[in-house]
């Protein structure tokens, strides 16, 4: 497979929720185009309900475009291990151990047991909860548990990542650690991932790209390249110009779009405050 | 790096447990402590209503080894326990499955359903001189009262637990690329166990009223039997001994269920006791 093959496109897609017996319904995204090249780590923020989550459904191939279309390796989505999704919520099975939680997607895809066990035990070494292997997801906290997600969607060694805000219940030390296991991660083990965050600060962190979405309906606003050098673990990327400029343009942008959304809560509110940093998360 | 990582997270989060928590031994004596209550309550009981009524555990004690020495205790007991368990085995063995296949294909599930409850809402005791008519008073008929008495509640409890399946877990088997058969073997029935072990825990206790149900209305026979014999003679001390033995068949009955349960959902007892 060459690389242009391997990329995601996605062309002119929208989509609707119509409820039955309901002619209007929520256009959850309109006339979105996007342009994934291989290796790269590409992040998708905005307001809520701008249809992050929906989009991201639809490059796993759970579901279809309503218009439009969308190619993964050159041909339409289809679900399978090659297409990691890790959720915001955990969604490990509580009947599983940690270890037969993490071999779940090679399981589905008929490896033997001894083979699942051993690849099992080495994708939960890389997250670090080895010593957990035999618990059940209920002895876990919730850090533990994101990464037990994380240590499943990667035991497949998926060419796609998609990854719905799965940080977002973590207490923001973990969060730092877990940017900084993510990003080694994928240094070793290159692919595409689309990573969903409503944390400006960390799209920046991570990405080589960053989407910004526009809600209501969900439109791509602006496509920002990166160029912070890799790897970004090294130094203290916070600390650099191009990350300061860039956090507040992306800040300025959304506060923009949330004063201006008739419906969102905080609709015609503080146009002016500069934002506390970190505040966001 | 494992080590020094999970030191960041050193509060694991277990079920929370209100009370202290249980020790085997005090529950025991506890559970013994009761069992002499009741006994006294009974004795006193019996003392002040009169022994035509009601026999003192004494008595009763008497006529148990009586009636055990004279063997017309073990054979009904035997007896009932045929009954019991092969109309238990039966609708359970039915049940299971088909309440599982009503959940699996929804259109079949949903179709059936109303015929499901109108059939669990009647009283089943008034099929019985049906049943009569078409299998007799033999073991079939009393093993067919057992099981359409306990199929119901096993039944729905498993198409319930099969239609309560966690929908994000479904979606996460899904964009793994899991097929509708291993989702509904690896997700749905597991999620479903809690509601099949209820059901069959409420189906027990059923049958084993069908079971004495059945022995009084069909050929007398079995602990039933031995009820309404005793009972219509007001032989009274006897007739405890067999509401005794149906009291123990019972509870033995709901331990083994309680055992069984346990053994499946492991996770969810770790560290806790029967
Ligand atoms: N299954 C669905 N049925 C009906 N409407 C839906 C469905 N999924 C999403 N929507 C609607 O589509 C819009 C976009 O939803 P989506 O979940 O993609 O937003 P999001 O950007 O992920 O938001 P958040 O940041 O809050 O997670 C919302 O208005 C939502 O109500
Ligand atoms: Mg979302």
């Amino acid at each position: 497979m060459n690389d242009a093959a391997a990329g995601i496109v996605v062309r002119n897609v929208s989509k609707t929720f119509r409820r039955a017996k309901e002619t209007t319904g929520v256009q959850a995204l309109h006339a979105v185009s996007l342009d994934i090249k291989p290796n790269t780590f590409v992040s998708l923020v905005g307001p809520s309900g701008c249809g992050k989550t929906t989009l991201l459904r639809m490059l796993n191939g759970l579901i279809h475009p309503d218009e439009g279309e969308i190619l993964v390796g050159g041909v339409p989505p289809v679900p399978g291990p090659h297409m990691g999704f890790v959720f915001q919520s955990f969604r490990l099975m509580p009947w599983r151990t940690i270890r037969d939680n993490v071999s779940f997607t090679v399981e589905l895809s008929g490896m033997d047991a001894k083979e699942r066990a051993d690849r099992a035990d080495k994708y939960l070494d890389m997250v670090g909860l080895r010593r957990f292997a035999d618990a059940f997801p209920n002895e876990l906290s919730g850090g533990m548990k994101q990464r037990a997600a994380l240590a499943r969607a990667l035991i497949a060694e998926p060419r796609y990542l998609l990854m719905d805000e799965p940080f977002a219940s973590l207490d923001a030390q973990t969060r730092e650690f877990m940017q900084i296991e993510l990003m080694k991660i994928w240094q070793h083990h290159k692919s595409i991932v689309v990573f969903v965050t409503h944390s400006v600060d960390e799209a920046v962190v991570l990405s080589d790209q960053i989407v910004l979405l526009r809600p209501r309906p969900g439109e791509v606003a602006e496509v920002l390249d990166v160029d912070l050098p890799h790897p970004r673990w090294d130094y203290d990327v916070r600390e650099r110009h191009e990350f300061v400029t860039m956090r507040r343009h992306l800040w300025e942008r959304i506060k923009d779009m949330v004063a201006a959304d008739p419906q969102s809560e905080f609709y015609m509110r503080g146009a002016k405050t500069e934002p506390i940093r970190g505040a966001e998360e | 790096m494992a080590a020094q990582e999970d030191q960041i997270h050193p509060i694991v989060q277990r079920r929370p447990r209100i009370g202290p928590r249980l020790s085997q031994i005090n529950i025991n004596v506890w559970r013994v402590l009761v069992f002499f209550l009741l006994l006294g309550v009974w004795w006193l009981m019996a003392v002040v209503a009169g022994q035509n009524f009601l026999p003192t555990p004494w008595q009763t004690a008497q006529a148990a080894v009586a009636v055990v020495k004279d063997g017309s205790l073990l054979t009904a007991t035997r007896d009932s326990l045929l009954v019991f368990i092969a109309g238990f085995v039966l609708s359970a063995a039915f049940a299971i499955p088909f309440g599982l296949f009503m959940g699996g294909f929804r259109v079949f599930g949903a179709t059936i359903e109303a015929y499901v409850n109108a059939l669990s809402a009647m009283p089943r005791v008034a099929f019985i001189p049906v049943i009569i008519v078409f299998l007799g008073l033999g073991y079939e008929a009393k093993i067919f009262i057992v099981f359409i008495g306990a199929v119901m509640p096993i039944l729905i409890n498993t198409y319930a637990g099969v239609l309560n399946c966690d929908g994000e877990l479904v979606e996460m088997a899904r964009s793994a690329g899991g097929t509708d058969m291993q989702i509904f073997r690896k997700i749905m029935l597991p999620g479903a166990l809690p509601y099949i072990t209820a059901g069959l825990r409420v189906g027990a206790s059923l049958a084993l009223i069908n079971t004495v149900v059945a022995e009084l209305y069909t050929a007398v026979k079995g602990l039933g039997g031995l009820l309404s014999i005793y009972g219509n003679s007001f032989r009274m001390a006897q007739y405890f001994v067999v509401v005794c033995v149906l009291a123990i068949i019972g509870v033995a009955v709901m331990q083994t269920l309680k055992l069984l349960e346990h053994r499946m959902d492991r996770w969810r007892y770790r560290g806790e006791r029967t």
